[in-house]
């Protein structure tokens, strides 16, 4: 069986790797698969858990979790098109009318 | 006894004709001038009649009272004093509206003017009548808002409405003080009576209050280091007001100025009523201040300066309602220095101070009427550009000499015989001599008897500058109406002959009007030692007519003959010249310096500057917290990534938080 | 019997809203005359089966509302509450007539405003209860803020943000006293409640003097910034000159600041740690104002500038009657807020008329008005010389008791004041020459006189103002009776 300090660690490379590219990037699509790679390590980890303890609650968990995950995207990606519809671009730096 | 139940339609009867005057006049022929004519003359019918009555049986006074409200009431008090005063005001009153009808008779604001003097003189004849203190003190306000209103009659003349505002705000100090007076006697009360006011009794009522003298004479404080009487101060905070109205040293600045009005108004105010009031305030609480220490001795040197310095600035005035107006300011100052001989004479000073405002009030209505009669015949007041007006205008001529003669004081000396002035300021110099001769101060007769010199000289300056001699422009003039010769004719004879007939029946008249009180033993609560008559030397009985003669004879010399050329005397370069013509730089010093200066620059402007600062306080927390605000803001950047920072940043601060934390424990 | 205390206050607000619904400018003002009018006679008949010789509740209606809070909705009246609902009772139906014909503001809005106003200044005089008391208090800021920033001058938005922020901020401390009432009266009693009255009584039984003095001041600061009073008035000059003029009289009948003073402030009084310290405080604040205020008033160029200062000068003389603590002082205190109110009607509008016919305030470019305008000046002439004091009218009354019956207690206050007097004449004075008097300013152009509906609100203030100056008692009898109870407990307390 594999240890579960490697799902860990592989959870915590693909949250590093969604964190870095929710922050580097400008482009909101980007950002939006970027959160969802976030939300994947979490399930990473909340499946492993759920095998580790033979407990069923954390596989429940991570179903909520994608579908809530499957929502956010779908409204996300709405926001973006209609963004995208009026201004010609996604880059969410540019969208600061509401700043101050 | 009708007569005294209707003794409250004296003031109601004129107040009524305002009302109906103010706003009915426009329909009724002459501006509604009927409509006072006959509710004053009905008020002077019934004052004439309670005098009668009072005459008779002089200790039965009218008396009538109402609750007004709290603990003050409405009443009516006619004791010989107010009855004479009363008859005075309503009768002189009455014949100066029937004057007015035919002087004002081109003005188109005929109704408004008949409407305010219906006005004026009910707000005076309340004031005589008053019972108690403060309701003379509303009447006393009212005289001012009238004079006020018709001193500005002519509103549209820019000088007619500063005159009308200086002369309500210079008598307006003396009100006050008055005021403060009724404030402060009040809390004497109420200290005399421990806070407990007894029920049913209006303690200001003046037979109230002079019952309280004894009790209210030993209240004292210390000011600036000396025992004061509060009465005393009481007492000289009324005299305040008194200043204020009877135009006294240094509140007379505005009666000068007040001859912006129309010259009846002028008539009314110097002559008859308003100035009047302040001398019979004084009268009217005469027991309190012959009780007060000090208080007479102030009255009697203010009186007796007044007389003087209002003196000198009449001789060389050119306008000839200004030399009556500072003729008017100075015979004031007698009759104030009549009262305060009080000091000496006790309540004989009453009696010596009413006679003469009695007499005063004819010559001095006369005079204004008939320099009325000379400038509505020749549209002028400027006496430099009259001259021989006598030859066109006999009638006003012969009244106006009459009154001339009156002011001036002619007459025999140890008799009945003379002018009513005469009569009457006679006794005000010789009690001066008294004064002089009892206390040791003798200024105020030398200040009296030189201002009977200059009284004389400058009122026949007046009528030989603008009746004798050649016409110096031509001006071309005629005889008045008979509706305003008539009232002339009728004040003459009064001047004339009013001194003689009553002269000793208005003394006792007066005197009983202190009967219920004991004079003589107030006079020791004040400190005053009464005098009594004693055999003047015969200089001293014969002095004011030889200064009066002697003004006339040099007035003749100066003004007729021209025996004494004038132009080395009267140019810009004479020091005593300027200053007199320059009136002692009263305007520059009250008007430009206090008012406008220190006041005005002064005191407002420094208020408005610290304002702004007290505003800029409040704006400037306002703006110190928006920009605040704004500065902190600045850390949402709208920037996503920045939040996202921030989140991460929180985050591992916790972890290294509870990793210390789980360490510690 | 009629609950007349919730009608007086809810048929107001009621034909608020229906005003708000209508279409027209002439339905507006007729659902607003109309409401206005039934709120007047309800109030005459309330009036006029008035007791004036007890100083208890009268017409009290009570109900629970918020038990577990102690909170009821309680109403009444009583001589300190009485002549201020008549004075708005009658003031507000003559300033729909005075903008009947005004076509820049008459409007459903502006009128539907006027009545909520009207309602919510009514409801904060008959509450017994602190709860009802503050919510009524905080909605009188509403209509105001809107008629200062909607027809306001040009310096509307700064003057109407500024009132309302000032004065908020001081009823949240007003708030924060309640609150420190209510709380310590609870832990003291058990029960929570909060009646006026009741707060009130438990106030003497609070052990901390300093806890005493803090609540009493801070419900002092929330009344006196409403009166208002030197140094916490820069909202008023402000706000009572942007205004509109019926905003303007609506600021001058809002005088819940100084009744604050008689129903919250006296009785609680001799009870505060430092009773001789409040004294001092309140009669020098109050002499203060008076010097303070007419002193810039005399400074003013502008007109309405001039009046608002004349009026935080008049304010004065109800503080310093408060701090004379004789019952005829604090009833001249009392006069004065209900003679003020008429008064400074007619000031204001005045100055509006003058401001519509010939587009200026500044005194110095108007000048001889009188000439154009004869029956505007008859009556601002009477309005003045009753703002300036003078007997017979009502200033006068409620002036002379405040000095007269303060100077037993706070005589040098009283000096200050009397200097001030003069002052006050002066800077009237002044305005009237220069604005109404002398030569005519050509410049001006055509002006016309007041129309009949002007003339028919300002002449009926007018002799109100004249038959009160005349003949007090209608409004200073219930006064006194009030009056003397609250102080007979300082008696008690040997203050």
């Amino acid at each position: 069986m594999i240890p579960l300090n490697w799902y860990l660690g592989l959870s915590a490379i693909v949250f590093s790797i969604g964190l870095y590219g929710f922050m580097s990037q400008k482009n909101g699509i980007r950002m939006l698969m970027c959160v969802e790679l976030m939300l994947n390590s979490a399930n990473i980890n909340l499946v492993a858990f759920s095998s580790y303890n033979d407990d069923m609650t954390g596989q429940v968990f991570a179903l909520f979790s994608i579908a809530i995950a499957a929502a956010e995207a779908a409204v996300g990606f709405a926001i973006l098109m209609s963004i995208y519809r009026m201004r010609d671009m996604i880059d969410v730096d540019k969208l600061n009318i509401l700043r101050w | 006894m009708a007569m005294e139940n209707l003794a409250f339609l004296i003031p109601l009867l004129p107040a009524l004709a305002f009302v109906l005057t103010f706003f009915l006049g426009k329909k009724l022929p002459s501006g509604g001038a009927i409509i006072p004519i006959v509710a004053i003359a009905i008020s002077c019918v019934i004052s004439l009649a309670i005098t009668v009555g009072l005459l008779q049986n002089p200790e039965h006074f009218v008396t009538q009272s109402v609750h007004w409200f709290a603990i003050l009431n409405l009443g009516i008090l006619i004791d010989p004093l107010a009855a004479v005063m009363l008859s005075m005001v309503s009768f002189v009153s009455l014949l100066i509206h029937i004057y007015a009808v035919g002087y004002m008779s081109h003005d188109p604001a005929k109704p408004r003017y008949f409407a305010e003097t219906a006005l004026f003189t009910a707000a005076m004849l309340g004031l005589i009548l008053s019972d108690n203190i403060l309701q003379l003190f509303i009447c006393w306000e009212l005289v001012g808002l009238s004079s006020y209103l018709l001193i500005g009659f002519w509103f549209h003349k820019p000088g007619a409405a500063s005159a009308a505002k200086k002369a309500f705000l210079t008598t307006r100090v003396g009100d006050v003080m008055f005021l403060a007076g009724i404030v402060l006697l009040f809390s004497d009360i109420f200290t005399v009576f421990n806070g407990n006011l007894p029920e049913g009794v209006y303690v200001l009522q003046f037979n109230e209050m002079f019952k309280l003298i004894p009790d209210l004479v030993a209240i004292n404080s210390t000011i600036l280091g000396m025992e004061v009487s509060h009465l005393t101060l009481v007492t000289l905070l009324f005299f305040g007001g008194a200043v204020g109205k009877s135009g006294q040293f240094p509140l007379h600045v505005w009666l000068p100025d007040a001859m912006e009005g129309p010259t009846t108004v002028s008539a009314l105010i110097h002559a008859a009523t308003m100035v009047t009031a302040g001398v019979y305030l004084v009268a009217r609480t005469f027991p309190m201040f012959i009780a007060a220490p000090d208080s007479l001795m102030v009255v009697a040197y203010l009186g007796a300066f007044t007389a003087l310095f209002a003196a000198t600035m009449g001789i060389v005035m050119n306008d000839l309602k200004r030399v009556l107006a500072y003729s008017t300011v100075s015979q004031l100052g007698y009759m104030v220095l009549g009262l305060g001989l009080g000091a000496v004479i006790g309540a004989e000073a009453v009696g010596v101070s009413m006679f003469h405002l009695i007499n005063h009030a004819f010559f001095k209505a006369l005079l204004f009427l008939c320099a009325g009669s000379v400038i509505h015949a020749v549209g002028t007041h400027d006496m430099r550009l009259l001259g021989g007006v006598g030859k066109v205008m006999p009638i006003t001529f012969a009244t106006m000499t009459a009154a001339a003669l009156a002011l001036a004081g002619f007459g025999i000396p140890g008799t009945s015989l003379g002018f009513s002035g005469f009569l009457s300021k006679d006794p005000i110099i010789e009690g001066a001599y008294l004064f002089a001769e009892s206390t040791g101060n003798w200024l105020p007769y030398l200040f009296a008897i030189s201002a009977a010199f200059l009284t004389s000289l400058y009122i026949f300056r007046l009528i030989f500058m603008t009746f004798t001699g050649k016409p110096r422009t031509d001006y071309g003039g005629h005889e008045s109406p008979s509706s305003m010769t008539v009232p002339l004719a009728i004040l003459a004879i009064l001047a004339v002959v009013f001194g003689a007939l009553t002269r000793t029946s208005f003394y006792h008249f007066i005197e009983d009007n202190f009967v219920h009180l004991d004079i003589e033993a107030l006079a020791e609560l004040g400190g005053y030692h009464l005098a009594h008559h004693g055999h003047e030397p015969l200089l001293v009985l014969w002095m004011p007519l030889i200064v009066a003669v002697a003004g006339l004879v040099i007035a003749y010399l100066i003004y007729n003959r021209r025996v004494v050329d004038m132009s080395s005397i009267v140019s810009r370069n004479n020091p005593v010249y300027k200053l007199l013509y320059n009136r002692y730089y009263q305007h520059q010093i009250f008007v430009e310096f206090f008012s406008i200066k220190i006041i005005y620059e002064g005191l407002a402007l420094a208020g408005f500057y610290s304002d702004k600062m007290l505003d800029w306080l409040v704006n400037g927390t306002s703006t110190l917290l928006i920009e605040a605000g704004d500065s902190l803001r600045k850390f949402q950047t709208g920037v996503i990534q920045h939040y996202a920072a921030a989140v991460v940043a929180g985050v591992g601060l916790l972890v290294i938080l509870i990793k210390l934390v789980m360490e510690v424990f | 019997m009629l609950p007349i205390l919730s009608l007086i206050v809810l048929i107001p607000i009621l034909f608020s809203a229906v005003t708000f619904l209508t279409k027209t400018k002439e339905q507006a003002r007729i659902s607003a005359l109309v409401g206005t009018l039934i709120t007047l006679v309800l109030t005459l008949y309330m009036y006029f089966s008035f007791d004036s010789t007890t100083a208890a509740m009268q017409f009290e209606e009570m109900a629970n509302w918020i038990p577990s809070l102690g909170i009821s909705y309680h109403l009444g009246v009583d001589g300190v509450s009485m002549p201020l609902i008549l004075l708005n009772a009658i003031v507000i139906p003559l300033l729909i007539i005075y903008t009947w014909d005004d076509v820049r503001s008459a409007s459903n809005r502006f009128y539907g405003l006027m009545l909520a106003m009207q309602g919510a200044v009514i409801g904060v005089f008959v509450s017994l209860d602190f709860f009802v008391f503050y919510i009524f208090w905080e909605l009188t800021l509403v209509p105001l803020f809107f008629m200062v920033n909607i027809w306001g001058g040009s310096n509307k938005k700064h003057a109407g943000i500024k009132f309302f922020i000032y004065t908020h901020v001081a009823s949240l401390v007003m708030l924060l006293g309640i609150f420190g009432l209510y709380f310590n009266a609870w832990a003291l009693t058990g029960s929570p409640n909060m009646g006026i009255d009741h707060l009130i009584s438990q106030f003497q039984f609070f052990e901390s003097g300093i806890l005493r003095d803090a609540i009493f001041l801070a419900l002092l600061f929330g009344f006196i910034v409403k009166l208002p009073v030197v140094p916490f008035h820069s909202w008023l000059p402000d706000a009572y000159s942007e205004a509109p003029t019926a905003g303007s009289v609506l600021f001058i009948l809002l005088k819940i600041g100084g009744y604050g003073l008689f129903r919250v402030m006296l009785p609680m009084l001799p009870f505060t740690a430092t009773p001789s310290l409040m004294i001092t405080i309140m009669g020098a604040l109050g002499a203060v104002s008076i010097l303070y205020g007419a002193f810039l008033a005399l400074a003013q160029k502008d007109l309405k500038r001039m009046i608002a200062y004349s009026s935080i000068s008049h304010m004065g003389y109800v503080t310093l009657g408060c701090a004379g603590l004789v019952s005829l002082s604090v009833s001249g205190a009392m006069f004065q807020q209900f003679s003020h109110g008429l008064i400074m009607s007619i000031m204001f509008m005045s100055c509006g008329v003058i401001q519509t016919a010939t587009g200026t305030r500044i005194i110095n470019n108007l000048g001889g008005l009188a000439q154009k305008m004869p029956k505007l000046t008859v009556i601002m002439v009477l309005g003045f010389m009753a703002s300036l004091g003078l007997p017979g009218l009502t200033g006068f009354i409620a002036e002379f008791l405040v000095l007269t019956f303060s100077f037993i207690n706070v005589p040098i206050y009283v000096i200050i004041a009397l200097l001030a007097i003069v002052i006050t004449a002066a800077y009237h004075l002044w305005a009237l020459q220069r604005a109404m008097f002398g030569t005519f300013n050509e410049k001006l152009g055509e002006i016309v006189d007041i129309s009949s509906y002007q003339t028919l609100s300002m002449g009926i203030i007018a002799l109100l103002i004249l038959y009160f100056g005349l003949y007090p008692s209608p409004v200073l009898d219930m006064m006194i009776t009030n009056s003397e109870k609250i102080v007979s407990l300082m008696a008690v307390m040997g203050v």
